[in-house]
């Protein structure tokens, strides 16, 4: 991260990783310091039960002391639940107080444990056995260090045990089950060398069990450590990607420039989680930033308006394509107003350009609060996010600057076109003087193609206001079928009176369309109109509604007309284009018809398909989304 | 009063304030042009005329609405028919701005609209039929 030279803490995000991780052990630790002391009121349930068994079995069995010690044992581990609620209750981050009380518990427990096996013959004990389990626990829930220490105390115990019976400090038991491998009392007449020989082979259970523990346990915390960072870097990449999501679906819904860049700024402090977004935009001269939308900061911060490039070299480092990190806002010589930033409470911030292929188009700054709030990682996801934000702000100009240009041009064409006609028609219908007869003519074929032209300007004109309305359009459940009788009579006459029979087929059973009645009523229009101007006299259009599928209604218009060589089909909805063979028909034609069409249909997220036969005539079919 | 009403036309496009102005005059009307608002309605405190032809879009987009207004608000004016001309079809207007459609809805200042471009018989027409309607009232 390229923070300046003063950092203090550069890796800010070490710390808080370190912290999470100890949680994620502190509460397997708890949950089992939980377990134990559940687990607990079992072996003090079974010593009782197994005592009084024995008891029954073998009546030198020492009962007494066994009670005893299980009371012990129940009663320390009443004081453990108390003990454990307390913990609980005190909500504290620390893993020392679990980690002391896990000591506590097993260090109680062995004791226990030796007491019994001191009672039930020593080394000799089938109890001797039970030590190897705490080991494990040890092993699992603590220190290696401390698993080992375990390890070597119950071995001095045991061997303290020996040893203090063998002096006659400690009274001698009586062996309750007596091994066929060593059929003998403790002390009397045994060997020193069948003593060290178990005692060996304890201590080998007990070291091995160590070991093997400890070590599995390095590879488990490591690996839970690698699944840890992991699960840790999905969530973060599943956040991101979300965010990123919800960004460009927010910022694809704007249809205004200020609501984008309102959506960016709002959205982009929120995904980040920082106090403040700011975006500059870059005037025409291109040597001032105006403050164009900002987020989470106050109104004194942005009355100034505008930001002279000459005088902020941050900005200036910022447009040239440097990013700039700042983890404290303590260099004062990079900005022309520090005194605002640090009235702002703006601790560190990043700023990148908006770019659109290395076409800079403003600033895109996040604030913090706090000091070094920026990674890395944080400062790749909002190069990201502003390189998105840029490309949405360019999209939307072109297109706004298209539908500006269109309905500029329209207007500007309109005026000069309708001079030109009233004059003409003032001169053709003898306003001026006498007009002879073959003056009259060309002046007619003047007039006709300046109509042509008018037909053109009022198309696009249309296509501009289209455009522009689009966004207002409802989208609502429309009976189609009465939009196209509506159409059945404007068409109707028109084209008997140029000799084409036009069929209107409707199915009354076809459900509403999803659609802008406007819209639809242009979409059909132009359709029809198109297929009756394209259809000789004694041709046949015929116009049809009917279902296609659950939802989908197909739209239909088929004539006998001219048809569309199959070269000119992929170019059929763009812009100005016509067909050659209809270029070469003498209606009028704008070649803005079909643009039209397309145009509604993509806003109404339907589709359309063509067939056609130079000669034969042509099929139209839209599918229209229904209710 | 028809043979000889002083019209007035305001329109900024010069060349179509001279195709009106060949066909007025070639009816013995008595014309007066304006090519601004501005101007149009200076020429009809000079003289109140018997009607007025208007441009709705001069130099902005509803200049010429805005003297209609101010003209039908003023009692000594509001009586002056006024024939409005258009690139907008009514249509149109109504999809187009809101400005547009604002001015459309109720109060129309304008006794006719006619859309551009204009055709000489029908203006003609549409002016007699206009100028035999206040001379009647």
């Amino acid at each position: 991260m390229a923070l300046p030279e003063k950092g203090k803490d550069p890796f800010p995000e070490a710390g808080y990783e370190l912290v999470k991780q100890q949680l994620f052990f502190r509460k397997e630790l708890i949950e089992r310091v939980h377990w134990f002391i559940r687990v607990r009121w079992f072996a003090v349930g079974g010593a009782v039960v197994g005592a009084w068994v024995l008891n029954l079995l073998e009546p030198t069995f020492p009962l007494l002391p066994f009670l005893l010690i299980a009371l012990g044992i129940f009663l320390y581990n009443l004081i453990f639940l108390a003990a454990c609620r307390r913990l609980d209750a005190s909500k504290g981050q620390e893993v020392r107080p679990f980690t002391n009380f896990a000591h506590i518990q097993i260090s109680l427990d062995l004791l226990a444990l030796y007491a019994m096996i001191f009672f039930t013959g020593g080394l000799y004990s089938p109890l001797l056995m039970f030590v190897i389990f705490h080991i494990m626990i040890a092993g699992l829930l603590l220190t290696p260090l401390a698993c080992y220490t375990y390890s070597f105390s119950s071995l001095l115990a045991t061997a303290a045990l020996v040893g203090l019976v063998q002096a006659k400090i400690l009274p001698e038991q009586s062996i309750l089950l007596q091994s066929s491998l060593f059929p003998h009392s403790l002390l009397a007449g045994q060997s020193m060398k069948e003593v060290l020989f178990l005692f060996g082979f304890f201590a080998a259970a007990v070291l091995i069990t160590a070991f093997l523990i400890t070590t599995i346990r390095r590879s488990l915390w490591t690996k839970g450590q690698d699944l840890l960072k992991i699960s840790k870097d999905l969530d973060a990449s599943n956040a991101k990607l979300t965010a990123l999501y919800e960004l460009v679906k927010r910022m694809g819904l704007c249809s205004d420039l200020q609501d984008l860049l309102d959506t960016a700024t709002r959205s982009v402090a929120s995904i980040m989680g920082v106090k403040g977004a700011s975006i500059k935009l870059l005037d025409e001269t291109r040597r001032k930033l105006i403050f164009s939308s900002t987020y989470g900061l106050s109104e004194n911060y942005l009355a100034k308006g505008t930001i002279d490039i000459e005088k902020s070299p941050i900005n200036r480092r910022i447009i040239e394509g440097s990013f700039v990190a700042m983890g404290r806002i303590d260099e004062e010589d990079y900005f022309q107003y520090p005194e605002d930033i640090r009235k702002e409470g703006i601790a560190s911030m990043v700023c990148l350009p908006l770019r659109v292929e290395k076409m800079p188009l403003g600033v895109f700054c996040v604030y913090s609060e706090i000091s070094y709030d920026f990674s890395d990682s944080d400062v790749k996801f909002f190069s990201l996010l502003s390189d998105l934000t840029a490309l949405a702000i360019e999209t939307l100009r072109g297109e706004i600057n298209k539908t500006w240009f269109l309905q500029k041009a329209a207007h500007q064409l309109r005026s000069p076109f309708s001079a030109i006609y009233s004059l003409m028609k003032v001169l053709r219908k003898g306003y001026l003087g006498p007009v002879s007869e073959q003056q009259q003519d060309a002046m007619l074929r003047c007039e006709k193609r300046l109509e042509m032209l008018g037909t053109m300007v009022n198309d696009l004109l249309k296509l501009g206001i289209k455009r522009q309305h689009q966004d207002r359009a409802v989208i609502r459940a429309v009976n189609g079928a009465k939009v196209l009788r509506a159409l059945e009579e404007l068409y109707g006459s028109s084209a008997s009176e140029k000799g084409v029979a036009v069929d209107f087929a409707v199915d009354d059973s076809v459900p509403e369309l999803l659609a802008d009645e406007k819209l639809l009523d242009e979409l059909f229009g132009n359709l029809i109109s198109n297929a009756i101007k394209y259809t000789p006299p004694g041709g046949k259009v015929r116009v049809s509604l009917a279902v296609e599928n659950e939802h989908r209604v197909r739209f239909e218009v088929m004539d006998t007309g001219i048809g569309i060589p199959e070269e000119d089909v992929p170019r059929l909805f763009t812009e100005f284009f016509r067909a050659e063979n209809a270029k070469a028909q003498a209606e009028e034609g704008t070649g803005l018809g079909l643009v039209i069409v397309k145009e509604v249909l993509d806003f109404l997220g339907g589709s359309i398909s063509v067939k056609s036969k130079v000669g034969e005539g042509t099929t139209f079919t839209c599918l229209l989304p229904s209710v | 009063m028809a043979k000889g009403a002083d019209i007035l036309i305001i329109d900024d496009d010069r060349d179509l304030v001279e195709s009106i102005r060949i066909v007025l005059e070639s009816r013995k009307y008595g014309v007066r042009t304006a090519y601004n608002g501005k101007e149009g309605y200076q020429r009809i405190q000079e003289k109140s005329p018997d009607l007025i032809i208007l441009d709705v879009m001069m130099a902005t987009d509803t200049e010429g609405f805005s003297l209609a207004y101010k003209l039908r608000n003023n009692p000594d004016y509001k009586e002056i028919p006024i024939i409005m001309v258009t690139g907008f079809t009514k249509k149109m207007a109504e999809a187009g701005p809101e400005k547009f459609q604002h001015i459309m809805g109720e109060n129309w200042p304008v006794t006719q609209l006619l859309e551009k471009p204009i055709d000489p018989e029908e203006l003609l027409s549409v002016i007699g039929g206009v100028l035999e309607e206040t001379s009647k009232g």
